[in-house]
């Protein structure tokens, strides 16, 4: 167990590094931050100087292991735009969208397991076939669209929640709908399959000749068997969540990582932009080191083979 | 008689028609009895024992005529609810033997051996936990208290297989239907299993059922044995009048195909054919077009002949 630990901590040490890298490479190509922090009949004289104070004139290899380097010492250095340590301004934000990402996901989980549960049980009735024409409304509608519908419907026309902002359970309701609605088509579909392999295996079989309640055979002797497949795939929708969080909190005004790096990319905030990419990407490792911790939980088989 | 079943038609309704998978069986089995169900693979041998339990493939399956009566109760007219709390897992349990795949891979054993036991209230709390533990003994798994939170991969083929057996025994119920698939790999844990359980009948007084389709298995294990081919019983007897005086064609073909000691051949090889269509069936005898000794009358249905005490058959050549 240690080493499996051990092992992926390593991997996602590993794989963070190359976020850094990309990110670095990428925010450099988007072009000169300090065009942005001058006025427009700034002289050069000026913008080579607050280039230089920012290290911007030094080769880009060089930049990068420096960046490196303060980064492993928790420095991001400061936001051009802020004037604050971009790692403060991004550690500030981060329990948002970990909040935001966790209501996502477990709205999608909420609303996947039952409907792939009651879609394999009565396979081919009614809850099976509106369960698919959801699943196919899941797939065309893209996070921005659900979460402007959302707006619209709940909050403009019926005023029922808030649609911006941030502080109370109202405030999460819709955004984490809209976050959360995408991957449900997706799990769905994983549970109603699951469901139905274990539905028709011999020990079910031998449950119900024993006499087991069919509640009981479907809700817990089955949807144990079943969640394994789903909970092996929470650590990649979980990401997903973070990636749509973008999107998400810039619609909602949610005052999260992803707005903060949105607003930082458009102003060349190169430091936020590192700073948060960087912690959206261990925030993901670590979701998915947890995952491969749980499903060890639910399928004992797991534990022992590693 | 712990089980008496007369004239069970068993239908399965299905797209390319209705298949008649059990076509008039009657067996019975008495108390302390071991019954022998043998045949082929795709004779009906599962299907009578899932009638037995009204546990028919969901939508399709259909008990069409017949009574099947346990200690005098008739359960084709039973409702469903009473079938599923007071006969399923209580009166009559039925294990599908394969002990790799029969146990639940997410559940302690502990779990799974007193869930029969939960269900049935036949014991709560400390009394559940002492109950569990008292048949996983009864079954030879050693130190069972000290194992009860394992999981299923934890314990080897005939263990896991003992513990099935744990879970069917647990309520001693008055009937018990032992399904080894064609497929099965590891005769010799069957054979280990069966013995075991007909120990415990001796105390109990449970009939059973061993469902096989292997002849040789079931004499070295049964009072009685009943051959069935193509959803029909074709003869019925004590072990030792089958294994001597066999009388059905089908039956004679069977044993002839036991492999001797030493001797190696392959079992389809051993009666040439194919059984029917359960769909479309032949009329008349259904062995007729692979049987050696078929005659011209045999194109009606054949009747049953009284041989000896309990020992009947139903074919032609004898009447
Ligand atoms: N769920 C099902 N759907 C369709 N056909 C089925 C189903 N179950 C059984 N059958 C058919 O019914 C017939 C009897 O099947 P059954 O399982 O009772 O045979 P069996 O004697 O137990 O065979 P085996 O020794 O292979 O287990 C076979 O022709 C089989 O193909
Ligand atoms: S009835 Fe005729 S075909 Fe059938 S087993 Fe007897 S002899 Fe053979
Ligand atoms: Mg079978």
């Amino acid at each position: 167990m240690l080493r499996l630990v051990l092992r992926r901590l390593w991997q996602g040490a590993i794989s963070i590094l190359g976020a850094s890298v990309i990110i670095f490479v990428i925010s450099r190509l988007s072009g000169d931050p300090v065009v942005m922090l001058v006025p427009p009949d700034a002289p050069p004289s000026m913008i080579a100087e607050i280039r230089a104070q920012y290290g911007l004139d030094q080769p880009l290899v060089w930049q990068y292991l420096l960046f490196l380097g303060h980064a492993l010492s928790g420095d991001f250095g400061n936001s051009y735009r802020w004037q604050m340590p971009a790692l403060q301004l991004i550690l500030d934000r981060l329990p948002a969208t970990i909040q935001l990402a966790a209501c996502g996901l477990l709205f999608s989980v909420a609303l996947a397991v039952p409907i792939g549960v009651l879609s394999a049980v009565h396979r081919g009735g009614w809850i099976d076939r509106i369960g698919r024409v959801f699943a196919m409304l899941g797939q065309a509608m893209p996070a921005f669209w659900v979460g402007l519908l959302l707006i619209l419907v709940f909050a403009v026309q019926l005023n029922w929640l808030p649609a911006f902002g941030h502080g109370t359970p109202a405030h999460v309701v819709l955004p984490a709908i809209a976050l959360g609605w995408y991957p449900v088509a997706a799990q769905t579909r994983i549970v109603r399959s699951a469901m139905l392999d274990v539905l028709d295996s011999d020990h079910i079989r031998l449950s119900r000749a024993l006499g087991t309640p069919e509640r009981l055979i479907v809700w817990k002797y089955a949807l144990r068997n079943a969640a394994v497949p789903l909970l092996t795939m929470l650590g990649v929708y979980f990401a997903a969540m973070l990636g749509g969080a973008f999107v998400v909190e810039t619609i909602f005004a949610w005052p999260g990582v992803g707005r903060t790096v949105v607003e930082a990319v458009f102003s060349r905030d190169f430091p936020v932009v590192q700073a948060g990419v960087l912690f959206t990407s261990i925030l993901f490792v670590l979701s998915n080191l947890l995952v491969d911790l749980s499903y060890g939980l639910v399928d004992p088989r797991i534990r022992d083979v590693r | 008689m712990v089980l008496q079943v007369e004239n069970l038609h068993t239908h399965l309704h299905l797209k390319r028609g209705i298949l008649r998978a059990v076509d008039g069986v009657s067996l019975s089995v008495g108390e302390g009895e071991t019954l022998g169900l043998v045949g082929e693979s795709g004779s009906g041998k599962t299907l009578t024992g899932l009638s037995l339990l009204r546990l028919l493939p969901k939508g399709s399956g259909r008990i069409v005529e017949g009574s099947i009566r346990l200690d005098g109760q008739e359960l084709t007219t039973l409702p469903e609810a009473a079938m599923a709390q007071t006969i399923r897992g209580r009166r009559i349990a039925m294990i599908m033997q394969d002990p790799m795949t029969s146990l639940n891979p997410v559940f302690s054993i502990g779990d799974q051996v007193s869930n029969p036991l939960r269900n049935h209230n036949i014991a709560q709390g400390a009394a559940l936990r002492s109950k569990v533990v008292e048949v996983l003994t009864q079954v030879r798994i050693p130190s069972a208290e000290k194992r009860l939170g394992d999981y299923p991969h934890q314990f080897s083929g005939g263990q896991r297989q003992r513990i099935v057996a744990a879970m069917a025994i647990g309520c001693t119920p008055r009937l018990l239907v032992a399904d080894e698939p064609t497929t099965a790999l590891d005769v010799t844990i069957q054979v280990q299993i069966i013995a075991l359980l007909r120990q415990i009948q001796a105390d109990t007084g449970t009939g059973i059922i061993l469902i096989t389709h292997d002849l040789g298995v079931a004499a070295s294990l049964c009072h009685r044995i009943a051959v069935m081919y193509a959803g029909r019983i074709v003869e019925t007897g004590p072990v030792r009048r089958i294994y001597k005086s066999p009388s059905h064609p089908y039956t004679q073909a069977l044993l002839a195909a036991i492999p001797r000691l030493g001797e190696k051949r392959s079992r389809l090889q051993a009666i040439p054919g194919q059984p029917p269509s359960l769909i479309d069936p032949p009329t008349g005898c259904r062995f007729a077009p692979r049987c050696p000794a078929r005659m011209e009358k045999c194109a009606e249905q054949p009747p049953i002949v009284q041989l000896a005490d309990g020992h009947e058959a139903a074919c032609w050549k004898l009447a």
